[in-house]
């Protein structure tokens, strides 16, 4: 056991990360599906967005990249069917320069998938520099930072950003954001100022930063990393619906059947041919598996070959 | 069916092949990462730069500024022109950048730098200020009593008494735990992550605790001692909760690039369109072959410099 361990302790790493990559292909191959319940941070962005009636505005800073993609594109486009869904318009831009070509897209299918038109239900603003000053600027003033949308097309000639001066004039303020400038930079600089409403979706890296915001309330609602896509994703396509006998239409299915009324299911309005948050998760859960299962031989073997004597 | 490019398949394959080039790096560094690499670099300074000069320099400053048909406009002299005029000040301090270049001039280029990081200084007190120190302060004194009645089973009242603006008022508190009938309501709700009077007292007595950790005016006695460990225990707990969060993220990217490499992240037309499946397995039979054509020459270095090995004699083995 001993010699084991020693060589354990000497393995060639490459063994690892070809553990690694045997234990997240292997799921994929043989799916299967993971039970995962909701956290309140999440379900906080989901009522947030229930609670706002069809025909509101909210804004959407898209501010990811390539990089981030896996943790916050199914977040990203949840929360669009919902708001599509809903009737709610979108204002969409972003503060980072490798994000139009990945969020445009994404937003133009899910507008196109529910018949919504350019310019009238949403709109994309495109790229603007100047990390935390642009963030400043868009707080003052829209039409000023943003004078034509990506298109070229000037603002006040679209109706559904026409009349928006001011971040604070939107009725909610979604955030997707993967670092700086992101949801800490608009806590900075505009949230405390105008006392907007927020809720972000952030990576799992930058989760724990922001779990104070949440908490203080300085964000309504939070989903980091790719748990809280798979959670959100949940929550929109797959656990919609209403609590019959109840006032409050968005309480979850757990507490209505607690409470003894029926949770009547509603189904989305689109259904997206892959849920990849929700299929990412049980592919997740063994590469923790794997990571825990290593931790734990490490340290058996560390404690097991240490010289008797030495602390 | 829609309307697929030969440039869409090409860059999908494009995509995986520089994906496998660089995860190349993970067998040895070799010549096939250096091109996925150096490839990464280069697009990405280039797709910044010209993003930066499209997006900033020329219509903030380069348009406004060379307008010939606003300066020549016969209207006299306006506030518009006054502005224009000012942009002259922006371009100096970008010129001035430049002379970092030049051995004599460089330090003009202090100027500059020393504008931009007063400027951002300024920009970033006063949302500091607010955002952080003060919520920061609010929230180290939770409201015990408040605590206890948001935590009670979801929809239960509570009323409180608060001293506010007006004096001592009453203010209702409804519960927002969903755990159901718990005996442990109010101190504890599993629903909203552990929130209630427990997690408020351990939050006061962590925050004290890791700041008398850092306190060395007074001696670490017996008692400081005690709260010091207790204080390193929270740190320790904080660290391993954001290295457990930055694990999941690096695997939840490797988790990404997978779904793209088995075409599991696109929709069934556009997979049959671009086969990543076959794009995966010939790129890495190729870079396969690539590394094995090229250790056999004898590219690289020692096979388990930097990879740890695995003992090979007896003597390798400690003690």
């Amino acid at each position: 056991m001993y010699r084991w361990f020693v060589r354990f302790q000497n393995m060639d790493r490459r063994w690892i990360f070809l553990g690694m990559a045997i234990a997240i292909l292997l799921p994929m191959l043989s799916p299967s599906s993971a039970s995962f319940s909701i956290d309140r941070p999440v379900r906080d962005i989901y009522e947030k967005v229930e609670s706002l009636p069809p025909g509101s505005t909210v804004y959407i800073s898209a501010d990811f990249d390539p990089g981030s993609r896996p943790e916050l594109e199914p977040f990203y486009r949840a929360v669009l069917h919902q708001l599509f869904g809903r009737d709610i318009k979108v204002v969409a831009g972003t503060l980072w320069a490798s994000a139009p070509p990945l969020v445009l897209p994404i937003l133009q299918e899910v507008a196109e998938s529910h018949g919504k038109v350019y310019g009238t239900d949403w709109c994309f603003l495109g790229f603007k520099d100047g990390k935390e000053l642009a963030i400043k600027a868009i707080g003052e003033n829209i039409p000023k930072t943003f004078p034509t949308d990506f298109y070229q097309t000037p603002i006040e000639e679209l109706p559904v950003a026409a009349g928006f001066k001011q971040l604070k004039d939107f009725n909610l303020l979604i955030l997707v954001s993967a670092g700086f400038p992101g949801i800490k930079a608009y806590v900075l600089q505009v949230q405390g100022q105008y006392d907007l409403k927020m809720v972000g979706a952030t990576t799992a890296v930058s989760g724990p930063d922001y779990i104070p915001y949440y908490k203080a309330g300085q964000l309504l609602g939070l989903s980091a990393g790719m748990p809280g896509s798979a959670q959100y994703e949940k929550l929109v396509f797959l656990d919609a619906g209403t609590c019959s006998g109840f006032e409050k239409t968005f309480l979850n299915s757990e507490s209505c059947v607690r409470a003894g009324h029926t949770w009547v299911k509603r189904p989305p309005k689109v259904m997206p041919e892959r849920l990849l948050g929700i299929e990412a998760l049980s592919v997740l859960n063994l590469g923790h598996l794997f990571i825990v299962g290593l931790i734990i031989l490490g340290n058996l073997a560390f404690f097991v070959t240490r010289p008797k004597g030495v602390e | 069916m829609p309307d697929f490019t030969s440039m869409d398949v090409l860059g999908a394959w494009l995509s995986i092949f520089l994906t496998l080039c660089i995860l190349s790096f993970l067998f040895e560094d070799n010549p096939i990462y250096k091109l996925g690499e150096h490839l990464f670099l280069g697009v990405s300074i280039g797709y910044s730069v010209v993003e930066i000069y499209y997006g900033v320099f020329k219509p903030n400053l380069i348009d406004k500024l060379f307008d010939r048909e606003a300066w020549q406009a016969a209207d006299g002299w306006n506030a518009a022109d006054t502005e224009r005029l000012f942009l002259v000040v922006p371009l100096i301090l970008t010129l001035l950048l430049f002379t970092k270049f030049h051995r004599k001039y460089g330090w003009l280029a202090r100027l500059p730098v020393a504008f931009v990081i007063a400027a951002y200084a300024g920009v970033k007190l006063t949302g500091e200020a607010r955002a952080h120190l003060m919520t920061g302060i609010q929230q180290s004194m939770p409201n015990l009593k408040e605590a206890w009645a948001q935590n009670l089973a979801e929809g239960r009242e509570t009323t409180l008494r608060v001293w506010g603006e007006n004096g001592w008022t009453d203010r209702v508190v409804t519960g927002t735990c969903l755990d159901g009938d718990t005996w442990y309501q109010g101190f504890w709700c599993w629903s909203n992550d552990g929130a209630g009077v427990f997690s408020a007292v351990v939050l006061v007595t962590g925050l004290i605790a890791c700041l008398l950790h850092f306190y060395f005016s007074a001696p670490h006695n017996r008692v400081m001692r005690g709260v010091s460990r207790f204080g390193i225990l929270i740190l320790m707990l904080s660290f391993g909760a954001s290295f457990g969060y930055t694990v999941m993220g690096r695997i939840s990217l490797a988790i990404g690039r997978a779904q793209e490499m088995l075409g599991l992240d696109k929709s069934a037309e556009l997979v049959a369109a671009r086969n990543p499946k076959l794009a995966t397995l010939l790129c890495l039979g190729f870079i396969i072959l690539f590394l094995g054509i090229w250790k056999k020459r004898g590219g690289g270095g020692d096979p388990d410099d930097g990879g740890g090995g695995s003992p090979k004699t007896k003597d390798d083995l400690p003690g």
